[in-house]
């Protein structure tokens, strides 16, 4: 009788738990762990298949890099400091492209946005420049700067400049003319115009065009350091390639995609929410 | 000043091309310097004169835009079906999605070192990584495209009696049309840059590949004539190519849809 009342009572207890935790296997948890469940099956199932593809095609580690190689690799130029002094080489080249691209993208991008002689002048011969892509420079640059540092920065001061400048111009073309006509005819100054309409407006085309010069400037600074470094990570990818160790173009390219993707999700993405909740919404509230 | 801003924009816009090259012409007579810096405006346009008649210069043209023709085929063939199952499939884009946007986030560039190990120096390289460039620029248009289409258009034709063929021919495709092509349109850019970096790295002809080799030789005469050339058919394609397929698509799908 005893017993029987505790069995009745663990029964209940199982059934209590069950009843409890089986919603959360089937609903929220199995939910809450799909998508990383599937992310993982993704990314374990193409370097399951990487290492098969190792082994039925069955080529040298010289030619084809296993994951177990690549892993070897990255232990041994993590111990030997490559890794490290490769990767702030092109951190630091990147950014201080960038900076100095945004300035010079911005300030001519206000100057022939502001002024229509001088955009209606410079227009044709900017896009023409610009239709020249990235990579077209660097023969003429290396002619001139040598290889090295001079060409890597003009590039990427190149490719962030132009469409930053491109798309400040838009952002201000599309500035209703009403509003700055309002603020003249209430008295303010053109410096005042300058900072309390014109910049706020144009912030998210600028941002916009940010985005994509950043983008560019990327892609260009593997270009340059494979064409014209001799040291950084895109000189890694190439200088492992041409002395048959695939195993650190590897490396070097997975590094590539983390850098990218810290510069995208810890940087670009937060400043364009700011500046999207800041200026967009806010602009059209404040125009009552 | 007056008279000047009344010019029409073609002869003002001229008007800096005009000063540049002047500027270049003059250069030479004004201050020394070694002629493999910059060759003067003549032999550059003699050369560039020679090549084109000679027909080096059509040929390697037509290398670069067989190439990019075949790369832009390659990638969005893949892209293209890759990018809509994603969009329809919720398991798909949860399996796909992460390792698509690492794989995204390698500068298609990056891929050149290792395509030239697999495919030698030469056709098979530049394509590789074309491809790849392409590849990436449609697939993310495609996504958006397939995901802007109205849940209950696809629903209404569903519950009218469509298959999954059917809707997906008669809605969901010309629904994300227009952002197809334009997806269409930036990987072309894309591909573009890719096929100048890669003849540059990986190429054994092509306009890349002769504006880098002329470097060896100093010959910057080469190098000017291939700079001109690559910003000259960018500016063609756009104006010959991706105007009249914007205008005519977004006129047929984008306006008359909305009617």
């Amino acid at each position: 009788m005893d017993r029987k009342h505790t069995q009745g009572d663990e029964l209940t207890a199982a059934t209590h738990l069950r009843q409890r935790f089986e919603p959360l296997l089937n609903g929220r948890l199995a939910r809450f762990m799909r998508k990383p469940t599937l992310a993982a099956v993704g990314a374990i199932v193409l370097v399951a298949l990487w290492q098969l593809s190792a082994v039925v095609i069955d080529l040298p580690i010289t030619v084809y890099p296993t994951p177990m190689s690549v892993v070897a690799e990255f232990a041994l130029i993590y111990s030997n400091g490559i890794l490290v002094e490769y990767t702030l080489d092109s951190a630091s080249r990147y950014l201080s492209g960038v900076v100095i691209g945004t300035a010079i993208g911005l300030g001519a991008g206000l100057v022939l946005g502001l002024t229509p002689f001088l955009y209606r002048m410079f227009q044709p011969i900017i896009n023409f420049f610009y239709s020249i892509v990235d990579a077209a420079w660097i023969p003429i640059f290396v002619i001139w700067f040598g290889y090295g540092e001079k060409v890597i920065l003009i590039m990427l001061v190149y490719t962030v400049s132009f469409p930053i400048a491109f798309n400040v111009i838009t952002g201000i073309k599309i500035i209703p003319a009403v509003l700055i006509n309002a603020n003249l005819s209430l008295g303010a100054s053109r410096l005042q115009i300058l900072a309390n309409v014109i910049i706020p407006s144009i912030l998210p085309n600028t941002f916009a065009g940010f985005r994509v010069g950043a983008g560019f400037a990327f892609r260009s600074l593997v270009i340059a350091e494979i064409i014209a470094g001799s040291s950084g990570i895109g000189y890694m990818i190439f200088d492992g390639a041409a002395n048959q160790m695939p195993s650190r173009t590897v490396c070097g390219m997975i590094v590539l995609g983390l850098l990218w993707l810290y510069v995208e999700q810890v940087f670009l993405n937060p400043l364009e929410r700011v500046t999207v909740d800041r200026w967009g919404p806010m602009r059209e509230g404040d125009s009552p | 000043m007056t008279r000047l801003l009344s010019l029409p924009n073609w002869l003002l816009g001229g008007v800096p091309f005009l000063v540049l090259l002047i500027f270049w012409w003059a250069l030479p007579r004004l201050v020394e310097f070694p002629a493999y810096m910059l060759p003067s405006v003549e032999v550059v346009a003699n050369g560039y004169y020679r090549r084109l008649l000679d027909g080096s210069l059509i040929g390697h043209i037509g290398i670069s835009l067989s190439v990019l023709a075949m790369g832009f085929l390659i990638g969005n063939a893949l892209a293209v079906p890759i990018g809509i199952a994603v969009a329809l499939n919720a398991n798909v884009r949860d399996t796909l999605m992460p390792t698509l946007t690492f794989l995204q986030s390698i500068a298609g560039i990056a891929w050149v070192p290792l395509a030239i190990i697999w495919f030698g120096i030469g056709y098979g390289a530049v394509l590789f990584v074309i491809a790849n460039a392409i590849f990436f620029g449609t697939l993310y248009n495609t996504i958006v495209g397939v995901r802007a289409v109205p849940e209950v258009l696809i629903r209404s034709a569903r519950s009218l009696g469509a298959n999954r063929w059917q809707t997906l021919a008669s809605v969901i495709l010309p629904g994300a049309f227009v952002q197809i092509l334009l997806g269409f349109r930036t990987s072309m850019a894309f591909g573009w840059r890719a096929l100048v970096a890669g003849e540059m790295i990986a190429g054994a002809s092509g306009l890349g590949y002769i504006t880098i080799e002329a470097v060896q030789w100093y010959s910057i005469d080469v190098v000017i004539m291939g700079m001109i050339t690559i910003g000259l058919l960018w500016l063609l394609m756009e104006r010959f190519l991706f105007r009249p397929i914007e205008n005519a698509t977004v006129r047929r799908w984008g306006i008359v849809r909305d009617r």
